[in-house]
């Protein structure tokens, strides 16, 4: 057995890229965590009570999950859907009936999204209610709250894009609101404008939406929560109980 | 065979005695544990469980596609996504503009605030300390007002935003 593992993990390929042992010790099971660029954004060590299912129910990583799962399901359906204002709308009919699994697909991206903006109500007033805003910690809520906003957005891009009624008059209602903001002749027509391409929704609408869906807002989104996940960490982790014992500063 | 030198040679040995306390050995004065795996382990468990639900709910559950979007055909109501209903229900109770601008920045520009606000430092890491019961009660009525709101938008208003309650059969145009 023990060959055969050597054979595996002994030579230099792996080496090459792995360079550190099997992590059954604690040495290498520290190296795994610093030397591997996607888990080192997490410490070597945790706090017992953070482990705890309901310290924070997982409601942090349960979101950064269904943003991967969005990423992944949102790329697969970038190759079926072309945002023509003729051609949409058939697509969502032939992921339904022509593509393989492309309902499935299609399903898995909506139902994650609405989880999405679910899930970020809920890990705000878990983060509210045991008190983890406070010093250090403030700026992190303010990229949450920041988070929060634009997972909102990405959620209302993605909801045209089907180009059915239910996508065309939701999106209608939302910039009639966007006109109203004061003064409506100037900043509510000027916003709606930049919103819709133009002064009512159509082929303009659409690429700006869908252009924003896919790039712009996932973007900043990522670069937000790769800070958000940082500054867990530069603050101290979870908070703990005894922080309320060190006064601020 | 430099390296096996190395390892055979003892590089430490007894040089004095201390009088003092002990460190304490086998006890980590943190409670920590390695991340590898007690927390690794507990991640991909979690991610399982989030791809299972969503996939299982995919298969049994489609997604709304209604007809093909038709700016001549007004349905009644038109609804926004269920997020923004809260406003949309706002905004029929005034002048659109309190409903729709003035109150979501409101309410963002205070959630922004909130860690600059309260800037005590009681039961930071404790689920509904006692000492936050003022604030947290707050927070509730808010959450509350906004998701009843949510409510109400989706499931409590009919055709001209009336209002119906759920065993009211809405009229038929």
């Amino acid at each position: 057995m023990s060959r055969v593992a050597d054979l595996l993990f002994a030579n230099r390929v792996w080496k090459s890229v792995f360079r550190h042992g099997y992590p059954s010790n604690p040495r290498n099971r520290a190296e795994v965590m610093f030397q591997n660029v996607f888990l080192h954004i997490q410490s070597v060590k945790v706090f017992k009570r953070s482990l705890k299912v309901s310290a924070t129910f997982g409601l942090g990583l349960i979101l950064a999950y269904l943003f991967l799962l969005l990423t992944l399901t949102g790329f697969l359906l970038m190759f079926y859907y072309v945002p023509e204002v003729h051609r949409a709308y058939a697509d969502m009919k032939d992921l339904e009936f022509a593509v393989s699994f492309g309902v499935v697909l299609r399903n898995m991206h909506r139902w994650a999204a609405h989880a999405m903006v679910l899930f970020t109500f809920l890990h705000m007033a878990r983060v509210f209610f045991t008190g983890a805003y406070k010093a250090p910690r403030e700026f992190n809520w303010v990229i949450g709250i920041i988070l929060l906003i634009i997972t909102l957005f990405l959620s209302l891009s993605g909801y045209l894009l089907p180009w059915d009624q239910l996508a065309y008059w939701a999106i209608t209602i939302v910039s009639n609101l966007i006109r109203t903001t004061p003064p409506a002749d100037i900043m509510g027509a000027g916003a709606s404008y930049l919103v819709l391409g133009g002064t009512q929704i159509g082929q303009n609408t659409l690429i700006r939406f869908y252009v924003m869906h896919v790039f712009g807002l996932p973007a900043i989104c990522g670069l937000l929560m790769v800070v958000h996940f940082w500054r867990i960490r530069k603050d101290g982790g979870l908070a703990r109980p005894d922080e309320s014992n060190i006064p601020l500063r | 065979m430099a390296e096996k030198q190395i390892d055979n040679m003892k590089s430490y040995g007894l040089m004095n005695l201390v009088k003092g306390k002990t460190p304490a050995i086998q006890k980590d004065p943190y409670e920590m544990v390695m991340s590898w795996p007690h927390l690794l382990f507990r991640e991909v468990v979690l991610f399982l469980i989030v791809l299972t639900v969503i996939m299982g709910m995919s298969i049994l559950f489609n997604a709304p596609l209604e007809e093909m979007a038709d700016p001549k055909n007004t349905p009644n109501p038109a609804k926004a996504p269920w997020y923004f209903l809260g406003l949309q229900e706002a905004l029929s109770w005034g002048p659109p503009v309190l409903g729709g601008i003035v109150f979501p920045t409101l309410l963002a520009v205070l959630l922004l605030a909130v860690p600059y606000l309260d800037r005590t430092r009681d039961g930071i890491g404790v689920w509904f300390h006692p000492k936050r019961r003022t604030v947290n009660i707050l927070f509730a009525m808010g959450l509350t007002f906004w998701f009843g709101l949510i409510i109400v938008g989706t499931f409590l208003r009919g055709p001209s935003w009336d209002f119906y309650w759920f065993w009211e059969a809405w009229p038929v145009h």
